[in-house]
């Protein structure tokens, strides 16, 4: 078990990012770089009849325009549930075909942004146009089956019949989209059969096995490059048709071209949070002991992909019960390919447990926190291993000092301040805790600097300075004295910044690496005369925050060896990869895919836990709802740095508060069309929604989930907050809403 | 975004000259809207006349008759005026309340009471829309989504939402808009500059070609004391109005003598509720009395899907509202 770093380091890009210097991937501008602007489609179903591109070709500026008719070298890898890292799998501009609203149907290159975007506005096309449904419909929805996806546990007719009190209710949720505040963009350049693309992604590694394959090259031949990402929330993490476009464009052209997706595009050209419906039966005898759990999700695809986000799994993860049946459903609908959106399946799938546990508390007339307690488990109730460390109850009771959960009047509607009514209401947050191989490389030279190298990627989180933190730390140097480089697939191997895995696995990795470092060093001092270590048995030294000791009091310095040694400096890797992980994933992950250990081995389940604390306030006569005071304590095993950690899991919260009351993209049903596809409509909080947000993070070991003990958290902080402030609704009101976003209308 | 010939004036005569061309042009003074709408292609003049470098119709005045705003005073700048708080809260909620801090900076009090609605189909240009393209029908009635459209003032071939906030305090108040033209000085009531949609959704205001907004100005009332502006919306700043009423009451034995109502966020164009004023004249005002003013204020609504709540939410509104306005009037000093 590592130490723990326990510190509160500024992210060392910070003054960077909030003066306006950081560069990221849309801002290299290779020489002779032409502009690309999309065209989509207006209609949502049907066939492309004709497409006059001849007054967009004679706009000042505009060079070309590509259609399904007339591009050329544009390939496709597979779509994710291919196997392939395509974002879907089905391709716009392959044929006369339209699957979805705002499907690019051509690409116009200019010489400057405003004559493609000229040039994109006078394309015009003839359509057939077909039926379409944007809303997925329940009632068609289907069964998935694979191993493990559904389970049965026991009897839960019979768990029910025992019951005293059961909750049977849907809940609902509405489409969201991630809306990065860095916009989508790609630029290619070709040199001959070598090509480099810029492009912020969660997945350097995926991009380039995927364009390789594509066009049959060679995987070194091809260069992502996405130095900073200026947010993704899972909207960056595979391989879109608008980054294939761009590289077959710049291909055809024999020139470098950019395309920077506009905002309303974004809304369409990529993936979302899917709908989804969530039904629940929960049933406990009197004194609140559970006696079944029933959830079934039926979630949202496209026509061509049958997109899973399992929320059920975290489900069934949750409380301690003899009967248990779960099962993932789909319904397609008329839309791009959804994706993974923050939380992509526990959000929406804790919104309704914890929405039902707290329904069942008031059946019960208990307090929710002891119903909580009542059916807390250290061991996973499907799968019987025990959690590696699970530390809920103690997060309640941490989050419940905190906000002053005792002060509440246990009646509806029995608290008001002024004219705002007022109630309290609580959830449990969790996240699953997966770990994925990664390497590292660290090369430490005797001046006392440090490069630490990795495909990982920033996404906004601070990956870069918890990388350089971890090295630092073991190799005894300041913070400041370690470079780190990421974001560039020619580094070594990291996994996809998706799953909230990056710090527990690449830093993992970054940690081998800076004891492989003192290994290797070790091993030249032993072998030399006239140093402390000299003569020792090397596998006995062991490097200790910077300083190589032997079994005895011998000891010398890191940089003190590096001095002694012919080179002044030494190069080492680490390799990193969870014992349970299985082989298969482990190869999966260098092919460029995604695959991890957890959250559930043979041994153990692995989760990161928490609870979440809402005052909601809801105005007299503007039925406005606000939410004044949001505590939260989160147990996620070590903490690598306290103030980029805070961040995340407030960031979360503050998401949280947004899916709650404000996040839902609008459409037109009659044209399968998306409305506030700009994020002036597209609702958000603002600051000042935001007051009294409290963030507590609670100590916790955990040796099992990797060498460092470390959780991912980048996710925790949204799961939970909207039933909490659903649950604080029903406190101060009466009223129980169950569809995801709460609004004034719901409250007349 | 359509190329365009761009003049920058800086007097007003200068202004007026560059109105007089064959190009369709649009005057832009913040922008706040019109650049949204020219990057959409909603809107694509041949030509704009930016008058924000026109010094003199910055600025404001008060005098004991009158509240004198240039067309290019800054939202925020009145918005926070102390003196004008005093005077008339309503006029400074309504600024307060509106857009975001950013928004307020750079938008101008002309172009504000102009704002464009925020329809979707309208900015959208792959929607079929009586206001951008006439003639071309109105997706929103066409099985589109009316949950954001106005239940007051609306047509059959068109229910785009008014979108501003101090228009709302101005009709209230009984505001005046100077406009000038090569042709010379005219003043419109403010409750005449708009018009609601019918059968011409694309005609807005009686603004005539080539006039310029150069002042607002608002009479100084008794009611000006207890009035106040409330809004409801979904977040807590840089938000439209669900719904909202700027309000003034004055009150004499216990009963209202004056009153005035005007709602935001749910109708056509800046609309004043005369008939419930008319209702609480004479009346004694209470918490019963309150949401009786509010349900005669929305006694001619015509519901759509989705946003019929607004009738019960912008009663509740108006009777918050004048419940608020009360206290102040009944305030010493």
């Amino acid at each position: 078990m590592a130490a723990t770093l326990d510190t509160r380091v500024t992210r060392y890009e910070a003054p960077s990012k909030v003066t306006g210097g950081t560069r990221y991937a849309a801002d290299y501008m290779p020489s002779g770089m032409l502009h690309g602007a999309l065209a989509t489609s207006s209609i949502a179903v049907g066939e492309v009849v004709s497409i006059d591109t001849s007054t967009a070709e004679s706009e000042p500026g505009v060079i070309a325009v590509f259609t399904h008719e007339n591009i050329a070298d544009y390939k496709q890898p597979k779509g994710f549930y291919q196997g392939g890292p395509g974002t879907a799998s089905f391709w716009p501009m392959t044929s006369t075909s339209i699957r979805y609203a705002g499907q690019p149907v051509a690409y116009v290159v200019a010489e400057n942004a405003a004559a493609a975007r000229r040039g994109a506005a006078l394309v015009s096309v003839k359509y057939e146009t077909g039926d379409a449904s944007i809303h997925m419909d329940p009632e068609s929805s289907f069964l998935l089956e694979s191993e493990g996806m559904n389970v049965t546990k026991g009897d839960v007719a019979a768990g029910i019949a025992q019951a005293t009190a059961v909750v049977d209710e849907t809940w609902t949720t509405p489409f969201q989209h991630h809306n990065p505040m860095e916009m989508f963009a790609a630029t290619a350049e070709w040199n001959g059969e070598r090509l480099t693309v810029w492009t912020p992604s969660q997945s350097v590694r995926t991009a380039r096995g995927g364009v390789a394959m594509a066009y049959d090259i060679a995987e070194t031949a091809v260069e992502i490059i996405s130095p900073f990402v200026g947010g993704a929330f899972g909207s960056k993490a595979g391989l879109p048709p608008y980054t294939m476009l761009t590289i077959a464009v710049a291909k055809s052209l024999g020139a470098p071209v950019r395309l920077i997706v506009t905002r309303p595009q974004m809304f369409t050209v990529a993936s979302f949070r899917p709908e989804s419906v969530q039904k629940i039966r929960l049933a406990a005898t009197a004194d609140g002991q559970f006696t079944a759990f029933e959830h079934i999700e039926i979630g949202q695809t496209s026509q061509f992909d049958p997109v899973v986000n399992p929320g059920t799994h975290m489900t069934r993860a949750m409380y301690a019960s003899p009967n248990i049946y779960t099962e993932q459903r789909l319904a397609r609908s008329d839309t791009n390919t959804p994706g993974f959106m923050r939380a992509p399946n526990e959000m929406q799938s804790f919104f309704a447990l914890e929405s039902a546990v707290d329904e069942l508390a008031w059946k019960l007339d208990m307090d929710p926190v002891e119903l909580r307690r009542k059916n807390d488990t250290q061991r996973h109730p499907v799968a019987d291993v025990p959690f590696s460390s699970r530390s809920l109850m103690e997060c309640y009771d941490a989050a419940a000092a905190s906000f002053g959960w005792s002060e509440r009047e246990s009646k509806v509607g029995s608290m008001v301040d002024g004219d705002w009514l007022v109630g309290y209401g609580c959830a449990t947050a969790t996240y699953p805790t997966a770990v994925a191989p990664s390497e590292a490389r660290v090369r430490v030279q005797s001046s006392g600097h440090a490069l630490v190298e990795l495909a990982a990627h920033d996404v906004g989180t601070g990956a870069y300075t918890i990388m350089g933190q971890i090295a630092a730390q073991r190799l005894g140097l300041p913070v400041g004295a370690v470079d780190v480089a990421m974001g560039n697939s020619n580094l070594p191997v990291a996994p996809l910044a998706g799953g909230s895995v990056t710090s527990a696995s690449s830093g993992s990795a970054v940690h081998l690496a800076c004891m492989n470092a003192g290994a290797d060093i070790a091993r030249t001092l032993t072998q030399m005369d006239g140093n402390p270590l000299s003569g020792l048995d090397h596998s006995t030294v062991t490097l200790v925050d910077g300083v190589l000791q032997g079994p005895g009091n011998e000891s010398i310095s890191l940089l003190e060896a590096l001095k002694l040694t012919p080179r002044g400096e030494v190069t080492a890797e680490g390799r990193y990869a969870h014992p349970d992980l299985s082989s298969q994933a482990l190869r999966a992950t260098y092919k460029g895919g995604y695959g991890v250990a957890g959250p559930v081995t043979d041994k153990h389940a692995m989760f990161a836990f928490g609870a979440e604390f809402a005052e909601v306030h809801i105005h007299r006569w503007t039925k406005e709802i606000r939410v004044p005071r949001l505590h939260g304590a989160f147990a996620a095993g070590n903490i690598l740095n306290r103030k980029t950690a805070h961040s995340q899991l407030m960031g979360g919260m503050v998401w949280g508060i947004g899916s709650a009351l404000h996040e839902h993209t609008l459409v037109d049903t009659e044209r399968a069309r998306f409305l506030n596809s700009n994020i002036a409509e597209y609702l958000i909080p603002v600051n000042a929604d935001i007051r009294d947000i409290k963030v507590e993070m609670l100590d916790e070991h955990d040796d099992y989930v990797n060498p460092l003990g470390v959780k991912g958290i980048g996710e925790l902080g949204i799961v939970g907050t909207a039933a909490a402030i659903a649950n604080g609704i029903y406190h101060a009101t009466g009223q129980r809403l169950r569809s995801l976003p709460f609004t004034i209308a719901d409250m007349v | 975004m359509k190329n365009f010939s761009y003049i920058q004036p800086t007097t007003l005569d200068d202004a007026l000259r560059a109105t007089d061309t064959s190009e369709q042009f649009d005057i832009l003074a913040g922008g706040t809207t019109m650049v949204d709408l020219l990057k959409l292609d909603a809107i694509a003049p041949e030509r704009i006349i930016d008058i924000s470098r026109i010094a003199s119709l910055e600025g404001y005045t008060f005098d004991d008759e009158n509240l004198r705003f240039g067309a290019l005073a800054r939202m925020s700048d009145v918005g926070d005026d102390k003196t004008l708080a005093q005077i008339c809260p309503a006029l400074t909620e309504s600024l307060w309340k509106a857009a975001s801090s950013q928004l307020r900076h750079a938008a101008r009090l002309g172009g504000n009471i102009l704002q464009r609605t925020r329809c979707p189909y309208f900015r959208e240009t792959h929607y079929a829309c009586n206001k951008r393209n006439p003639g071309s029908g109105c997706a929103a009635l066409d099985g589109g989504d009316t949950g954001l459209h106005a239940i007051l003032g609306g047509s059959e071939q068109c229910v785009a939402m008014y979108p501003g906030d101090w228009a709302q305090a101005l009709i209230a108040f009984d505001a005046v808009v100077t406009v000038v033209s090569s042709k010379g000085t005219r003043l419109i009531e403010f409750a005449d500059l708009h018009v609601p949609p019918g059968d011409t959704p694309d005609i807005e205001t009686t603004l005539k070609e080539g006039e310029i907004v150069t002042q607002i100005s608002v009479p100084v009332s008794a009611a000006m004391k207890g009035s106040h502006y409330l809004k409801a919306r979904e977040r807590e700043s840089y938000a439209f109005a669900s719904a909202s009423a700027a309000v003034g009451v004055l009150e004499d034995g216990g009963v209202i003598t004056e009153a005035r109502i005007a709602l935001g966020g749910v109708a056509s164009i800046p609309w004043r509720a005369r008939e419930a004023e008319e209702y609480l004249e004479g009346v004694r005002l209470d918490e019963a009395s309150a949401f009786e003013t509010g349900r005669i204020a929305f006694s001619e609504a015509n519901p759509l899907e989705g946003s019929a709540y607004k009738i019960k939410l912008g009663a509740s509104v108006v009777a918050g509202a004048l419940l608020t306005a009360q206290k102040r009037a009944r305030q010493e000093g």
